[in-house]
């Protein structure tokens, strides 16, 4: 009848020294043991409520029969919860794991870290009704350890917004231009469609979206597709045209972008028929590399000189093919005249000393003889706009003297360059 | 039937009942009155068939159990209109079937009936049965004080005319005489004509409360003045209000300036910690809450009353600091909510029990349940950073270090006095003291300027839940598990008054607008309103379904809002002490309620781990005109839901300015 069994005030009495309880007592008294629990659990509920708290402890059970002036059971707080065991060959019988405790080991044992001390922290719940997205407002994440002390300055600096992580959504009209513009990408046709796609990429606004699915399919299509000219002045026209628009801040993608663009600027081999102008390509490229130069920079630093540094280092290595020597020398030139004074015209003379056998009749291979030649001519166009530049500094001379200058000039460089061959 | 028959039936049933003198004195009537048949008996088969049931009665439990499934039956296959009324007897026939049961001594029928019905009251009565279930001898009932009251006291339904007879004859017709006896001893139908009423309606019958319903509607009758105190520093302003604009008219210049002396000011004044930016906003909220103003007050012109008590003054300076805040305050409306500023307790061991905050959010208080009380100066604390953030990163050795030469160099001040857990913690309106409230029955008053206890209020027997100070400073009152409130100055040791009356723990208390009365709210799932000067019961509010556990006033005095363990938030009218509307959003305990500054907008805070802002002006507007749609209207007053991280709420305030503060402790459990 009580949920309290018999057998439960049973024991209890045994447990208090009570052998020979009758059975008829122990019945009469189980209700009452239920409702005196039932009544501590309704005043121990109400401590727990005025902790503030939704979870019954041991304290509220302690408070509680300190209400009805019962001697508490618990004692001082254990801190964990209390463990009970099966007793062993009893299926309903439980009791408390109570471990002897030597002395010594506890006078003896090491202090426990002193708990961290009760601070109180201060952040922006909202703001004008809008819960800014800052870590202590972020319902996922923990919250950062105690950084005790935070000022009203710093209160205002607080609300700072940290974008989360997005998922970046793109609209079916982004999907659909994108596969479109990817299509004739890689259709290699130098169609009037394709050249209409690149004026749209120039200057439509609200591509901003796919600018880093451009740049991760520009430099796929660099990476496997070195041997396909074609597609890769296509690709080098896309990077152009974004690099043209207006509307679009490129300049978080520009790291990825570079290396397919310098790949197409100094790549041993570019497209793979004889026939494949791989030249004007890489005349191309040189400029667009030049330009990303000219806008991004002053922004960042470091482009220009790990540029430089890239094409140099192709530049001076006399290992690689003079394809690539060519490329390093139009991307300098490109980049204008003063880089092509500091880091060409001082590396001319032993430049040139490789260069010689391969220009001579001596070089038997045609194509290379041919490749030779490509690279003095641009070598020579490099070096007589930076003379010319030099030249412009002085304030214009009357045009024959200045012109014989000019055409002297560059007879002497070529001049010294014959002699010294 | 034979009268003789009649005659045998009267004399078992009044030998069964054990009615010897009325045994007697029957049958000397019936000897007297043996020819003359004055009883017409004969005429009415259904009244002697009730006899004849009622002498046949043995009294077995098992009929409990047999009529009262036969009635809940028939009341659930009942017409639809009439149902919710007649569900509604079905509660207190119920619990009396088990009190009598128990009452005779059937312990095991009383259990087994018990589980066998409890689930169809268990949504509603959920806090009351399980209190009943622990009823389980004759003595409980009577030592049950719950239990003792629900016998002592006759429940009130509301009920209409048709449904009555439905009732009747129902109970009638299949000799369900338990029943009956139960419906005429324990139940006192208010039957009216007409149409059943409406079940939101019902509140009143789901707490049962010790004094009867008319008792309670007599006590709501008394007058009370509800609105706010003459000459208040918001009326001065007003007036000055209407003066200014005056003069703003003439020279704009002098605005200008005294437009940016303001926002200097505040700047540095800024505790609040608004940026400079945000305080623009307001000053422009202000400056069109100036236009607004004059038109709300002379539509809502809240009433004047004089206060009953004497009134501590204000310090000049102080009083410039106010009129300083009300003049920069933010009009909140469900078009510009509240910025919110968050106070989060961390590293509390689970030993924070309650929170205040100040009324300009520049201290945060604590009581913990290892007695202590903790003040932090959140305009300090910036200070110290440098000490707290090694403390908090090398533990215990620079600690010491820290705690130096006074000892008390941490980041908040240390109070110790008391020798049990405090549960409530309430700062004065101008900050300067703090009282405390205890588990050892104590109220103790600290200052914070001088970091010490000053006094001791001796005077409750028990734990005492709940501390406020009077939103004039000097008065405060309290409220304990001795199922008392008590109203104290601090200038005496002694309380002032002291307004029994509750039936259970008093576990909340709070300070009408006008300081002439306080409400009270209690285990009895009651709130009453108490006149402060007479110390009188002024109003009950019947309604909650389960421990009432935080109030808030509104500031024009004419509302209250109470919360409780379920999440309910029920908004109430004090002059009519009605229920103007129940706001359900939060799913648990609801540990505070603060009203904005100028009443529009409600927040509430939970162990649900949110804020909620409820929109309480188009509540009060729309249910004056329309009380019923009250419900259905509902969800549109949830203006916006703040999730904290893993927070439970402990303390909202508004600042003079609108800003709301929060506290609560970070509770992971990782």
């Amino acid at each position: 009848m009580s949920i309290v069994p018999k057998e439960t005030i049973e024991v209890i009495a045994q447990s208090i020294g009570i052998n020979n309880l009758s059975e008829d007592a122990a019945l009469s008294l189980a209700p009452d043991v239920e409702y005196r629990m039932r009544e501590v659990m309704q005043e121990a509920i109400k401590c727990m409520r005025h902790s503030k708290r939704t979870i019954l402890t041991s304290d509220d059970v302690d408070a509680a029969l300190n209400l009805r002036n019962v001697e508490p059971i618990y004692g001082f707080a254990s801190g964990g919860p209390l463990q009970f065991k099966r007793a062993i060959g009893h299926r309903d019988l439980f009791y408390i794991d109570d471990k002897d405790v030597d002395f010594k080991d506890v006078i003896e044992a090491p202090l426990p870290k002193a708990p961290l001390d009760t601070s109180v922290v201060c952040h922006w719940l909202a703001i004008e009704g809008v819960q800014p997205a800052i870590p202590e407002n972020a319902p996922l994440e923990v919250i950062a350890p105690p950084s005790d002390g935070k000022n009203s300055e710093q209160k205002d600096k607080l609300p700072v917004d940290i974008k989360l992580p997005v998922k970046h959504v793109l609209s079916r009209e982004l999907q659909l231009y994108f596969d479109k513009i990817t299509e004739l990408t890689l259709r290699r046709s130098d169609s009037a469609l394709f050249k209409e796609a690149l004026v749209s990429l120039a200057t439509d606004s609200g591509l901003h979206p796919l600018v880093p699915y451009f740049t991760c399919f520009i430099a796929d299509e660099v990476a496997c597709g070195l041997n396909d000219y074609k597609l890769l002045f296509a690709l080098m026209r896309v990077v152009w045209s974004l690099l043209q628009n207006p509307h679009i801040h490129i300049e978080p993608y520009l790291h990825q972008l570079m290396p397919s663009v310098v790949t197409c600027l100094v790549a041993k081999r570019l497209g793979n028929r004889f026939a494949d102008n791989h030249w004007e390509l890489r005349d191309f490229t040189a400029s667009l590399v030049a330009s990303i130069c000219k806008r991004f920079g002053h922004i960042y630093g470091s482009l220009q000189t790990r540029l430089t540094k890239t094409l140099l280092n192709a530049l001076l290595d006399p290992k690689r093919s003079l394809t690539q020597h060519y490329g390093a020398i139009q991307g300098l030139a490109a980049l204008g005249p003063n880089v092509v004074r500091l880091l060409v015209l001082p590396n001319l003379e032993p430049y040139l000393r490789v260069l010689e056998p391969e220009i001579l009749e001596k070089q038997r291979n045609e194509m290379k003889r041919y490749e030779a030649w490509r690279v003095y001519g641009a070598l020579l166009r490099a070096a007589g706009q930076c003379i010319y530049d030099r030249l412009k500094i002085f304030p214009p001379l009357p045009s024959p003297p200045a012109h014989a200058v000019w055409r002297d000039n560059r007879k002497i460089v070529t001049c010294s360059i014959l002699c010294e061959i | 039937m034979d009268e003789e028959q009649v005659v045998k039936f009267v004399e078992t049933y009044l030998k069964k009942k054990g009615f010897k003198q009325a045994e007697l004195a029957f049958q000397d009537e019936v000897q007297h009155n043996s020819n003359a048949n004055s009883v017409d008996i004969h005429s009415d088969p259904d009244l002697s068939l009730l006899l004849l049931s009622l002498s046949q009665s043995e009294d077995t439990p098992a009929r409990y159990n047999d009529e009262y499934s036969k009635l809940r039956s028939w009341t659930h296959s009942s017409l639809d209109l009439y149902k919710p009324e007649l569900l509604r007897v079905l509660y207190p026939v119920f619990v009396h079937c088990y009190m009598d049961l128990v009452a005779k001594g059937h312990m095991q029928e009383a259990r087994t009936f018990f589980n066998s019905f409890r689930e169809d009251h268990e949504m509603m009565h959920l806090r009351d049965l399980q209190k009943l279930e622990g009823v389980l001898s004759p003595s409980h009932l009577e030592e049950m004080e719950f239990a003792h009251t629900l016998r002592q006291s006759k429940v009130n339904i509301k009920i209409c005319q048709y449904s009555n007879e439905l009732l009747m004859q129902y109970l009638r017709n299949t000799k369900s005489t338990m029943m009956l006896g139960i419906v005429n001893d324990h139940i006192n139908f208010q039957v009216s004509p007409g149409q059943p009423s409406l079940i939101s309606d019902d509140a009143e019958v789901v707490t049962l409360i010790g004094s009867s319903q008319d008792a309670a509607n007599q006590i709501n009758k008394k007058e009370i003045h509800w609105g706010l105190l003459e000459d208040s520093l918001e009326e001065r302003l007003e007036n000055a209000g209407a003066l200014l604009s005056d003069s703003e008219k003439t020279e704009g210049e002098a605005k200008e300036g005294d437009l940016d002396e303001t926002k200097r000011r505040s700047i540095e004044g800024g505790k609040q910690g608004a940026s400079v930016k945000k305080l623009k906003k307001d000053k422009a909220a202000s400056a069109t809450a100036k236009v607004v103003r004059p038109e709300t007050n002379t539509g809502s012109m809240a009433p004047r009353v004089k206060s009953e008590l004497p009134l501590p003054v204000i310090p000049t300076e102080v009083e410039q600091s106010i009129v300083e805040d009300l003049r920069n305050r933010v009009q909140l409306s469900s078009a510009s909510l509240p910025s919110a500023s968050f106070y989060t307790f961390i590293n509390t061991h689970n030993g924070l029990n309650c929170s205040s905050i100040s009324h300009d959010g520049s201290l945060v208080a604590g009581g913990f349940s290892d007695s202590s009380l903790k003040v932090w100066d959140m305009a300090k604390l910036g200070q110290q950073s440098g000490n707290s953030v090694l403390q908090g990163e090398n533990d215990t050795a620079p600690s010491e270090h820290v705690l130096g030469p006074n000892g008390v160099k941490r980041s908040y001040s240390l109070f110790q006095g008391h020798s049990g857990p405090v549960y409530s913690a309430t700062f004065s309106p101008l900050g300067d003291f703090v009282l405390s409230s205890s588990a050892d029955t104590t109220i103790r008053l600290w200052s914070t300027k001088l970091n010490a206890n000053l006094v001791c209020y001796k005077g409750h027997n028990y734990p005492v839940w709940d501390v406020q100070f009077s939103p004039v400073g000097h008065y405060f009152a309290s409220a304990s598990h001795d199922r008392t409130a008590r109203i104290w100055s601090m200038d005496r040791i002694q309380p002032l008054r002291i307004m029994a009356g509750h039936l259970s723990d008093v576990d909340c208390v709070q300070w009408h607008a006008n300081c002439n009365y306080i409400a009270t709210g209690s285990s009895d799932k009651t709130v009453r309103l108490w006149d402060v000067q007479s110390g009188e019961c002024v109003r009950i509010f019947i309604g909650h379904r389960s421990m009432i556990l935080s109030l808030a006033m509104s500031p024009d005095g004419r509302y209250m809002a109470s919360a409780d363990e379920d999440g309910t938030i029920m908004m109430w009218d004090l002059s009519s002490g009605r229920c103007v509307l129940p706001l359900m959003g939060h799913n648990s305990c609801v540990w505070t309620l603060a009203f904005s500054c100028e009443g529009s907008m409600l927040a509430s805070g939970s162990a649900d781990c949110t804020v909620k802002l409820w929109d309480v002006t188009t509540s009060a507007k729309v249910t004056m005109t329309e009380e019923s749609k009250s419900g259905s209207a509902n969800r549109l007053r949830s203006l916006k839901t703040l999730p904290t991280k893993s927070t439970p709420v402990y303390t909202l305030r508004f600042s003079r300015r609108n800003l709301l503060f929060a506290a609560g402790v970070l509770s992971k459990s990782v």
